[in-house]
């Protein structure tokens, strides 16, 4: 991205053969990235830090232009009357938004299969997934349909798909970016970020879109933060902390491997490698499936079927009928499973013994997170336990759950996360992407993305994309 | 202890109960498949028993921020022709609706 930007600016190149390019790749793609495309209504020719960068956006997060469907029936058709803060920012920093990213129905997968409209592939072997929710955005940049894309994390869903294709997957700290405009899913553990080919292209992105905004009240009053000026920082002075017995058999050998070898690059760097104790990941996902739903449960009361989204087109019904069958009718099959596990841990008799008590481990992930802080700078460990699976392979909601393992707990403590590129399986016959997860203290987004960047810069993981490999 | 010890009573009635209160319609074959899918997804959350949390405050926000205030003034605002565009069923400026008043609802 970053040397296309140049390239504009010392008239190389223009902006409408970049875009122009960028369509005709999308118009051809496979990997059933895209739901639709197109040139934003308020784009104009400006003069910005993104001029000439194309940058997609995931579906869940509203524009004006096209439609915004959360990947749902639910919202088939709809036409957001305003555009999220994030989509105003990078169309003022110049950038080229090109259309909106297909992802797991309101963001609620680790695949993008739970898509209505159809499963993603990933670029690196069509028969496996991209991982999810945001696996459109991830399978674009991967396949370099364009530079960046928006992507929304909840529990992992934009580092997971990142490490499942290979690519930088950056979550920043919660309230660092602006949620007016990206549909509801868990909005204390929703985050907007970006995926990209670099850390470097990361951290400017992320830059145009962090910052205050008043339309968001969960949004943190600082401007936005400095994320490229330190990033060529030696780590040399960085400790790096390994949680205890994070790399056993419940990752494939070939992962393990990846992570140990990353950890060799770090202490080359110079950067010291502690070990730290992080036992409650064990228990994030349960944690995660606990407090995720419950608050999903609540943020889809909204699709009712009365002034927006799908209406059931049953005659005679009363309201709750109408109601009931709207939201039948309209959500697919993992959304009214996660809505039904909400409503029964906030339900009276199990409000205390789920709910109540899941938020009560929430401070002791805070806690373990704040101890484990004050022993090194940055968390070090795999994204995924195994690298992208095949399409259909993990049909029973707990086993799809269990991807998001290593990432949840970065959302339950609302603190930065980043999944880059580390090394490749080869097991399966066909080369598939590992992703090596920094986690960093909250607002130490900077120094999460230096770490990020010094790897980045010793290695060169990030320079294999999927069309080198076929 | 075998996994069937651990799995908490879903029953169909507790399953219907829920898909009421979540305003779902749901098939005699989908409650049954839910109370599947959610006791096997209890077995696993049900680990989260094993975990001392005797005096522990819950914390539902990770930021702990505090609400803000504005002005009570008129800002940006939606068109009704914008409020409406989306509306399943529109008659003038009114979203068309079932009755609710006046008879069972």
């Amino acid at each position: 991205m970053t040397s296309t930007i140049e390239s504009i600016q010392n008239g190389e190149s223009t902006v409408s053969n970049v875009v122009n390019a960028a369509f005709a790749s999308i118009e051809t793609e496979t990997f059933n990235a895209f739901h639709e495309s197109w040139i934003h209504e308020s784009q104009t020719d400006i003069e910005g830090p993104l001029k000439g960068a194309t940058i997609a956006v995931k579906d869940n997060i509203v524009t004006t232009t096209g439609t915004t469907t959360c990947g749902s029936k639910m919202l088939d058709g709809y036409q957001s009357p305003f555009d999220a803060t994030v989509v105003e920012r990078l169309i003022a920093s110049g950038a080229t938004l090109v259309g909106k990213t297909n992802c797991d129905e309101f963001a609620m997968g680790s695949s993008t299969e739970h898509c209505a409209w159809g499963v993603v592939r990933n670029p690196w072997d069509m028969e496996r997934v991209p991982g999810g929710s945001s696996g459109g955005s991830a399978a674009a940049v991967a396949a370099g349909l364009c530079h960046a894309a928006l992507g929304s994390d909840t529990g992992g869903s934009i580092r997971q798909p990142a490490a499942f294709c290979g690519i930088v997957g950056y979550k920043p700290t919660y309230g660092v970016v602006s949620r007016y405009g990206l549909v509801a899913f868990a909005s204390s553990l929703d985050q907007i970020g970006v995926f990209t080919r670099s850390v470097k292209d990361a951290a400017l992105v992320a830059e145009i879109i962090a910052g205050f905004d008043l339309k968001d009240a969960t949004s943190v009053d600082e401007p936005s933060p400095n994320l490229t000026s330190g990033l060529e920082k030696s780590v040399a002075s960085i400790k790096i902390g390994v949680p205890r017995g994070i790399l056993t058999d419940r990752n494939d050998a070939e992962v393990n491997e990846a992570i140990q070898n990353a950890i060799r690059v770090y202490e080359a760097l110079g950067a010291t490698i502690v070990e730290i104790d992080l036992p409650l990941t064990d228990v994030g996902i349960s944690t995660y499936y606990v407090i995720a739903p419950a608050e999903a449960s609540s943020n889809l009361a909204r699709y009712d079927g009365i002034r927006y989204g799908h209406r059931t087109k049953k005659k005679n019904l009363n309201l709750f009928d109408l109601y009931a069958h709207s939201r039948a009718e309209g959500f697919g099959d993992e959304v009214k499973r996660r809505i039904m596990l909400g409503t029964y841990v906030l339900s009276s008799g199990y409000y205390d013994a789920y709910y109540n008590n899941a938020l009560k481990i929430r401070r002791l992930i805070c806690e373990e997170y704040d101890t484990a802080f004050s022993q090194c700078d940055v968390i070090l460990g795999p994204t995924t336990p195994t690298p992208a699976f095949k399409i259909g392979a993990k049909s029973d909601p707990v086993s799809m759950y269990l991807c998001d393992m290593y990432t949840a707990n970065t959302n339950i403590a609302g603190i930065c996360g980043i999944s880059i590129p580390c090394g490749f399986a080869n097991d399966s016959g066909k080369p598939l992407p590992i992703g090596l997860h920094l986690q960093g203290p909250a607002f130490a987004d900077a120094t999460l993305l230096q770490v990020a960047n010094a790897f980045e810069t010793a290695t060169d993981f990030h320079h294999h994309h999927p069309e080198q490999v076929s | 202890m075998n996994a069937n010890e651990k799995n908490i009573p879903l029953t169909t009635e507790a399953v219907r109960h829920v898909a009421k209160l979540s305003r779902l319609a749901l098939t005699d074959a989908e409650i049954e498949q839910t109370k599947e899918d959610l006791s096997s997804i209890f077995m696993h959350i049900d680990r989260l028993k094993q975990i001392d949390t005797a005096g522990v405050a819950p914390l539902d926000h990770p930021s702990e921020l505090l609400n803000r205030d504005r002005d009570d003034g008129v800002g940006e605002t939606l068109s009704q022709q914008q409020v409406l565009k989306n509306a399943p069923a529109v008659k003038g400026v009114y979203i068309d609706v079932p009755k609710v008043l006046g008879g069972e609802s």
